[in-house]
This record gives C-alpha cells, structure tokens and sequence, in this order.
C-alpha cells in the first residue's frame, strides 16, 4: 500500500496523471483525496493563468476549445498566402482505427479527470453545473446526489456532460451519454472501477465509481434523477 | 521517407496545423520569454523555419513537439541575440506585459504573477505539462532531463506556487 508521503509526492508532480495505485490511495485516504482536490482546484488556476490572449483571437480560447486565430501579422500573412487551398478539418486525421469499447473508453476518460477521485461536501458552482447541463440538453429533477464537479467533456466525438456526484459510497461519475445507446445495461469491473452502462432516454447514462460501490442502488437514482431535454 | 507537410497537399495541411497550434505555440513562447513582443517574434521565425524544414517531419503525431522544439530553440537564439537586460518583476509585470497588468480577474494575476517568478527551471515544465498537456515523459525528452528529474521540478514548481499564493504546502525540507 501506498505511504501518503509518497502519494503526495506523484500526486504534486502530476495530479492529473495517476496510476493505479496512488488513485486507491487516494480513494481510501480522505486527507490525500482532499490534498489531491487542492492540488487539481490550483491547476486550474495555474492553466487559467497560462491561458494569456493570443494576438489576432477575440479571446483567449479554452484548452482545447475551438476558436479561430485571426491572422493579422504581416509575415505571418504572407506565410498563409503562399499556402495553396483551403483550411482542412484536423479531426479527419483522427478517424479510423480499431474502436475500444465503450467501457475502457469511460475509464481511459477517467484516467483524464482524476476529480472523479475526491470526496467533498462542496457543490459544483450553479453556473458551471448549469451551463453543463443545457449544453447536454438535461435537467436534473430534485432529490439528485450532491453534484461535485462538473464538465462538458469531449468524449467519442460528442460533448458530453461529465458529473460527479457524492455518496455514501464515496465519489461517482456520471456520464451522460446521449449518442450512444447499448441495446441493454452493461455492467464493468475495470483497472478498480465498477461501473455500469444503461440506455436511457435517446441514449445511455454510465454510473461510475471505486470498486464496492452500490451501483445498482446509485444508477438507479440517477437515472430517475435525469430529465432529457428535446434537442 | 513518408513526409506528411510535404507537396502541395502538404501546404494546406502545414496551414491547419499552424493555425490550430498557434495559440499553444504564442503562450509557450510568452512564458518562456515572459515578453509578448519577443513571444511573437519567437512565434513568427519558428514558423518560417518550421515551413522550411517542413520535409523533415515524418509523422502528423510528433508535430506538436517537434514545434515546440522549433520554438525553444528560436527562444534560445533571441535570448543570446538581446542578452537579457534584467528587469525587476514588478516592472516586468506592469509595463511589459499588458495583459498581465490588465487581467480582469485578481485570483488570475496573482497566479500569473506567482508563475512568472518562478525559475526557468520550473515554470518551463510546467507550462508544457498544465499549458500544453505534454506527459512528463514527453516533457523530459524535451529539456534533455530524466523523467525522475522533470517529477522533481514540477513537484517543486507546485510547492512553489502553493507557497507564493498563500497555500499550505506538503513536504517541505524533503
């Protein structure tokens, strides 16, 4: 088993990049799981910080966002200008090749969001959880677990509401998934996740936390817990 | 040798990639150089010297770092080019670097400020982890450095930053 020492070591070095174990230590030791929370929360301000305006951009994109740089140098004009044809699509480059399923595609992207660790009692602002929610065309009714952490993922092509929920069991994540739709519930016990995948609405819901989890008791409030929106 | 930026469909793929990586490539140069009209000169010769060496990228995956390196480089000839005058950082941060004086969120300049006193050392692994979404081992290959050794700044880096902007900070002294 993993030392805290150690833990908060990899955790300071790479917070978002965890392996194997420092994510079960993280999940079975509350003051490192809280020290994780901080070290991910100043991440964010440090890639906030970074993220200074680009000349010729109206505003600073988000990582990974989609804006458009407006050429405006000279140099650089007469560099594009020289360039035959169009703006292709990069995505293109990306397509093709064997697919994972659907189950080590949500742990993989889980390996990425490593808050679907933390256990707090602090809600995700009303702002973001909204704006995460009307992008992924769902409500949530009340009565809904305590909402952590929320994100509109980019997950197989779509964007997607990422969610962590907090309870009793410790941390879950729900992945809202509108376009994929499994033709019956598919349950994973993955690399110390359980999880499971139920088609919902127009699409699917995926529930998941560390293993022991109550996942039968957890999608099912959840899943009561989405409304769909029309698209 | 399969040269993807090569040829006419070449250009127009060279153009994509430039435009989708600009932003990454401006905001590394800036925080290399902590200057924006530098970051942008560094910006504009790395391209140019990109283009021309366009024949020698063999694979659409390693460009990102491969332009990285193309940046650093350049950063590096500038650097010897100018010789650095140094500049106190609160001058640094209040005449040279507009947007850092004129960033509408306090929490947001207070982090820009901590990460520009932050040592090369430090804030360049830093940046290209947080910034750039390189792995420590990409980071390492780089700067020419172990994995061991990149672990080590980019914890130092956060303990540093914890430290400047009030947090408490774990394993101090280790």
């Amino acid at each position: 088993m993993m030392e805290c020492l150690e833990f908060r070591r990899q955790a300071g070095a790479d917070p978002q990049h965890l392996g194997p174990e420092a994510r079960q230590h993280a999940a079975a030791c509350p003051r490192c799981a809280g020290h994780l929370g901080g070290l991910l929360a100043l991440d964010k301000r440090i890639l906030a910080a970074l993220q200074v305006q680009v000349p010729g951009t109206a505003a600073p994109p988000r990582h990974g966002g989609a804006a458009i740089a407006v050429l405006d140098h000279r140099r650089w004009m007469a560099l594009a200008a020289s360039i035959i044809g169009g703006v292709l699509v990069g995505t293109l480059l990306w397509v093709g090749g064997p697919r994972n399923s659907l189950a080590q595609d949500l742990i993989e992207h889980l390996d990425h969001e490593p808050e679907a660790l933390v256990t707090t009692i602090r809600p995700e602002e009303d702002s973001v959880l909204g704006e995460v929610l009307e992008r992924g065309g769902i409500r949530l009714r009340s009565g809904t677990p305590l909402v952590s952490y929320a994100s509109s993922c980019r997950f197989r092509g779509h964007t997607v509401p990422h969610l962590v929920v907090q309870t009793t069991d410790g941390p879950v994540t729900v992945m809202v998934l509108r376009n994929e739709k499994p033709a019956s519930p598919v349950t994973f016990d993955e690399q110390g996740f359980a999880g499971r995948i139920m088609p919902a609405g127009p699409g699917s819901i995926a529930v998941i936390g560390a293993d022991g989890v109550d996942l039968e008791q957890i999608a099912a409030r959840v899943l009561a817990a989405v409304e769909w929106l029309d698209d | 040798m399969n040269a993807p930026l090569a040829g006419k469909n070449g250009e127009a793929a060279f153009a994509t990639l430039c435009n989708e990586l600009r932003p990454d490539l401006f905001r590394f140069a800036f925080w290399l150089a902590r200057d924006r009209s530098v970051a942008e000169d560094v910006v504009q010769e790395a391209l140019l010297r990109a283009w021309r060496s366009r024949d020698s990228l063999t694979e659409v995956g390693a460009a990102k770092p491969w332009l990285l390196t193309i940046i650093r480089r350049e950063h590096a000839r500038l650097y010897e080019r100018r010789r650095h005058v140094t500049v106190p950082l609160d001058e640094l941060v209040g005449s040279e670097s507009p947007e850092l004086a004129a960033v509408e969120e306090q929490e947001t300049l207070d982090v820009r400020r901590a990460i520009f006193a932050l040592e090369d050392d430090y804030r360049g692994p830093l940046v290209m982890q947080v910034l750039l979404g390189l792995s420590t081992q990409e980071i390492a290959d780089q700067l020419g450095l172990t994995q061991s050794a990149v672990l080590t700044r980019l914890f130092r880096a956060r303990q540093k930053l914890r430290r400047a902007l009030g947090g408490t900070v774990d394993g101090e002294g280790e």
